[in-house]
């Protein structure tokens, strides 16, 4: 067993290794972590960049991949490049599922038979609330989609931001869980989160705060160095925010694993590392 | 260092709330030098970077007064307008008279500032050093292996190729002098 994946054995960092595919995105929710949008830069990490990590991640004891951004499936290699990791270790890919045309969902079939799972952001039961944080139709696109991707055998999630679950209307929960239901997602594969109060929900004043205590230490890949979360690589202000940067060596990612090993390590006692981003 | 960016800055310094997980240990209490806060960007850079230059332009075998008179004037000579400035302040600190700043600077006679034989070779090696191109003259490297010992003189030179590394990145990043030191300076006439 490799140092790395005994740390993964004891929790101490997370198993999955997240890749930031890219930071642009059709969209512009308001709370966007990473102020996504059409035009802004695209900070894109690479097939070839992303493969050869993930590669290294297998080799040293990662147990699983994640795909992030802005949008992934706007990236047409996509498709293929998921695959190919869903053929390496079981892998999750955040969408937005809102680019799922015929091609696209001809493209990701061959996911069906491989431990994949898209989670799609699903915030509200209701059209209007839903698409006021997310865009104009954003709610009728993703309610068509899921079940165009349940009916193919992909695996889907669905992943709920609220600015404050705990005051959330326990009625709408229950709606939002009847419409995943009825699209064929079961409760297990539903996750509710709050808005996490960086990038472009700092500017709405959204969402909590959450230092690195709070977050998980899961490594996290991007075209501009190695992160301690998902949550982290944020933009604000269209600059990137450096305080949960690990390093910028990528490569060998035994370097970039190692020092976040190294802050898990030093991490005080307790601490409460409760928000994930699946 | 402010947490306010400076627009026309070439690369940004990072304040304390965006300072790196592995950089924060080298923010300390109060603001992080303009070095520490840029080298930030690169903090497994940093956490090489700054112990080195650290034991480097420390005092180790050779004494804090050495070591000043290696960087003010290697900083002098290479007109690093930031070490220069940082470094004049440190050397005053440690004890070196007006005189011999202003001298190590450029700004007055270095005969007349250092009657000391060894700390006058000792300068004349950071000139050779720090300017030359090629090996040291013979005669020179002859005069220096008998004022100082072995162990001495890998420190000199060492403190010297630092400071020159350190010229160089601040110089060419422009980077700022603390308002204090710049204020010290002024109330002691230096600019
Ligand atoms: S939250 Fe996701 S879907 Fe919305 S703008 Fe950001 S990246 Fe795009």
């Amino acid at each position: 067993m490799t140092a790395l994946a005994e740390a993964i054995a004891a929790e101490k960092i997370g198993g999955r290794v997240w890749f930031y595919s890219n930071y642009h995105c059709n969209l512009q929710c308001s709370y966007c972590l990473t102020e996504s949008a059409p035009l802004v830069k695209r900070r894109e990490l690479g097939r070839e960049a992303i493969l050869e990590r993930a590669r290294e991640a297998s080799a040293l004891g990662f147990t699983g991949y994640g795909v992030t951004g802005g949008e992934p499936f706007i990236l047409d290699y996509m498709p293929d490049l998921v695959a190919e990791l869903g053929r390496e270790l079981p892998t999750i890919v955040l969408s937005n599922a809102t680019l799922f045309n015929e091609r696209r969902l001809r493209e990701i079939e061959p996911l069906a038979d491989l431990p994949v799972h898209i989670q799609i952001s699903l915030d509200h039961p209701d059209p209007v609330e839903n698409d006021e944080m997310r865009g104009p139709e954003n709610f009728r696109k993703v309610v068509e989609a899921i079940p165009k991707l349940v009916e193919r055998g992909i695996g889907v999630r669905i992943a709920t931001t609220l600015d404050d679950p705990d005051a959330a209307d326990p009625e709408e929960q229950e709606r939002l869980c009847e419409l995943h239901r009825s699209m064929g997602i079961p409760d297990e594969d539903h996750v509710v989160r709050p808005v996490i109060n960086r990038g472009r929900a700092v500017s709405n004043e959204m969402g909590v705060l959450a230092g690195f205590e709070q977050l998980e230490p899961e490594l996290t890949l991007t075209a501009d160095g190695a992160f301690y979360s998902p949550f982290a690589p944020t933009v604000r202000g269209g600059r990137l925010d450096t305080d949960l940067l690990v390093s910028r060596t990528t490569s060998p990612l035994s370097a970039a694993a190692g020092s976040l090993v190294r802050i898990a390590d030093d991490l005080p006692a307790g601490h409460d590392a409760s928000i994930g981003i699946r | 260092m402010s947490e306010e960016q400076d627009p026309e800055a070439l690369v940004s310094l990072l304040g304390r709330e965006q300072a790196p997980l592995l950089a924060r240990r080298f923010y300390g209490e109060g603001t992080p030098s303009p070095i520490t806060a840029s080298l930030a960007q690169v903090p497994e850079l940093l956490e090489v970077a700054l112990p080195f230059v650290g034991a480097a332009l420390g005092p180790a075998g050779l004494d804090e007064r050495t070591k000043e008179i290696a960087i003010l004037r290697t900083s002098a000579l290479l007109e690093c307008r930031y070490c220069v400035q940082t470094h004049t302040a440190v050397a005053l600190d440690v004890g070196l008279s007006t005189g011999e700043v202003r001298a190590l600077r450029g700004e007055g006679d270095l005969d007349e500032a250092f009657s000391d034989a060894r700390e006058r070779v000792m300068i004349a090696w950071i000139d050779a050093v720090a300017l030359g191109r090629g090996p040291v003259a013979p005669e020179l490297a002859t005069r220096a292996s008998e004022a100082l010992e072995e162990h001495e003189l890998v420190e000199l030179t060492l403190a010297v190729s630092a400071t020159l590394m350190l010229n160089r990145y601040c110089t060419a990043l422009d980077l700022p002098t603390g308002a204090d030191t710049l204020a010290r300076l002024a109330a002691g006439g230096f600019a």
